[in-house]
């Protein structure tokens, strides 16, 4: 027991100060941000023509014809209201958690695009649809994907950020 | 003070203590939950509110203004030729794609020339999704342009033309309506009043749109898509490879022992004139 208490402060206060101080805080604010730009981005680009966002989820000819335009339209809105909420810091892990959900549901899409030989653009930042076999780009976009998933789950296992609405109710 | 006295100060404090500490777990809880609420509810909020405003945005998929004499369900097609002739040609096209504008540079003339004999009744569907892709508004536009000059009877001489004159896929000249009037007056009696408010005020932008829904869920992936009385001719039809020379056969045999369709003046919009000799093909009589 001794011997444990003595090895945890020997291990820990640098590293633990990395993972859990001030700075670790904000740089978890700066993750905040970035994924506020990349949802909200994304969310933005594909607003403005419902039946180009319907067409993006049809090409992946995964869902049926029902359910293309339900999550056509819905889908840009879920990205913003994920882009707010991590915009004002509310519920940062759990917004985390469904933000990782949604990314591994759209690398699994572009990976299962890829695997049946078909042609598409993912519609991730708005376009899609089918396009020439020469111009897909899955591996680019499933990579980015990755990338962000990353920056998410930086934010699943250190949720506490700075100027958050999470910190300001814990107060 | 006696020991059973002070035994039971400590536990009353730890019983205050306990509750405190209980009190703190169930408000923490409660914070929790709230927050979580609060993050579905965002959520929920967005995702209805959304979904209905696109649903009314893209609402009419029956267009409320088709241009006139556009056929088939909804009134999505654009014909040409005679109604009664025995081979149809269904074309699919974009007017910024640049396969598009190969095939018409090829083949337009024969078209034109099969239909003013009675042989074909073409039906063009006006995509517009390299706009999607390529970002701008040339396929739109263009596709409007197109709309307004069938409603002036003219729109085989300006389709011809502005396949003639297209851009560069990713130089998006058909957007600007400047571009898409200016070509219009190669066409005679094009130009009006009528037709450059139609052009600027985007007036079937809301057909484009219908048209180009339609194309979503057709199947096809890519245009020029063209079938000849169903079948798909573009790039092959079978082995052989589309050219003039093949499509008046293949017009021809699909026509064997049936009767021509009617043609006459004034029925369709003559044969493009002096802009359709620039074309490289075929050897004209």
């Amino acid at each position: 027991m001794a011997s444990q208490q003595m090895a945890e402060p020997h291990a820990g206060p640098a590293l633990r100060r990395a993972v859990e101080g001030s700075t670790a805080q904000w740089f978890g604010l700066a993750v905040r941000i970035a994924l506020v730009v990349v949802w909200g981005w994304a969310g933005l680009a594909k607003i403005s023509d419902p039946a180009e966002a319907a067409q993006a989820v049809r090409a992946y000819e995964i869902l049926p014809e029902s359910l293309v335009k339900p999550i056509g339209y819905g889908l840009p809105f879920l990205e913003l209201a994920l882009a707010l909420l991590l915009l004002i810091g509310l519920g940062v892990r759990i917004v985390a958690v469904i933000s990782a959900l949604l990314l591994f549901t759209f690398v699994a899409g572009i990976g299962s695009a890829w695997a049946r030989g078909i042609s598409i653009d993912c519609g991730c930042f708005g376009g899609g649809g089918a396009v020439d076999a020469s111009k897909t780009e899955y591996l680019q976009e499933i990579l980015r994907d990755c990338g962000f998933l990353l920056l998410v789950s930086w934010l699943v296992f250190r949720p506490h950020t700075r100027l958050s609405a999470d910190a300001w109710l814990a107060a | 003070m006696s020991e059973k006295n002070r035994e039971g100060k400590r536990s009353a404090r730890e019983k205050m203590l306990e509750a405190r500490a209980s009190d703190e777990t169930r408000a923490k809880r409660n914070k929790k939950l709230g927050v979580i609420g609060g993050v579905a509810a965002v959520i929920a909020v967005a995702v209805v509110v959304g979904v209905v405003v696109q649903n009314q945005r893209s609402k009419p998929e029956t267009p409320v203004a088709a241009p006139v004499g556009a056929v088939a369900d909804k009134n999505l097609v654009i014909p040409s030729g005679p109604a009664n002739a025995p081979s149809v040609l269904t074309v699919y096209e974009d007017p910024r794609c640049p396969a598009c504008g190969a095939f018409e540079r090829q083949l337009s003339p024969t078209v034109d020339q099969l239909e003013d004999q009675g042989k074909l009744y073409v039906n063009y569907h006006l995509v517009s999704f390299i706009d999607r892709s390529l970002s701008g508004k040339g396929s739109k536009y263009g596709a409007n342009a197109l709309a307004c000059a069938q409603d002036a009877g003219h729109f085989r001489d300006y389709h011809d033309v502005l396949y003639r004159n297209q851009p560069e896929e990713t130089s998006d000249s058909f957007g600007n309506n400047a571009t898409l009037l200016s070509l219009a007056k190669q066409v005679n009696g094009l130009d009006s009043p009528t037709f450059e408010s139609c052009v600027n005020d985007n007036r079937y932008g809301g057909w484009v749109s219908s048209v180009q829904q339609d194309f979503d869920k057709s199947g096809y992936k890519s245009t020029p898509t063209v079938l000849l009385n169903g079948k798909p001719i573009y790039p092959k039809n079978g082995e052989e490879q589309i050219s003039p020379e093949n499509l008046v056969k293949w017009v021809d045999a699909a026509n064997q022992g049936k009767p021509l369709g009617t043609t006459g003046p004034g029925k369709e919009s003559p044969a493009p004139s002096s802009t359709a000799a620039e074309s490289n093909t075929p050897p004209s009589p």
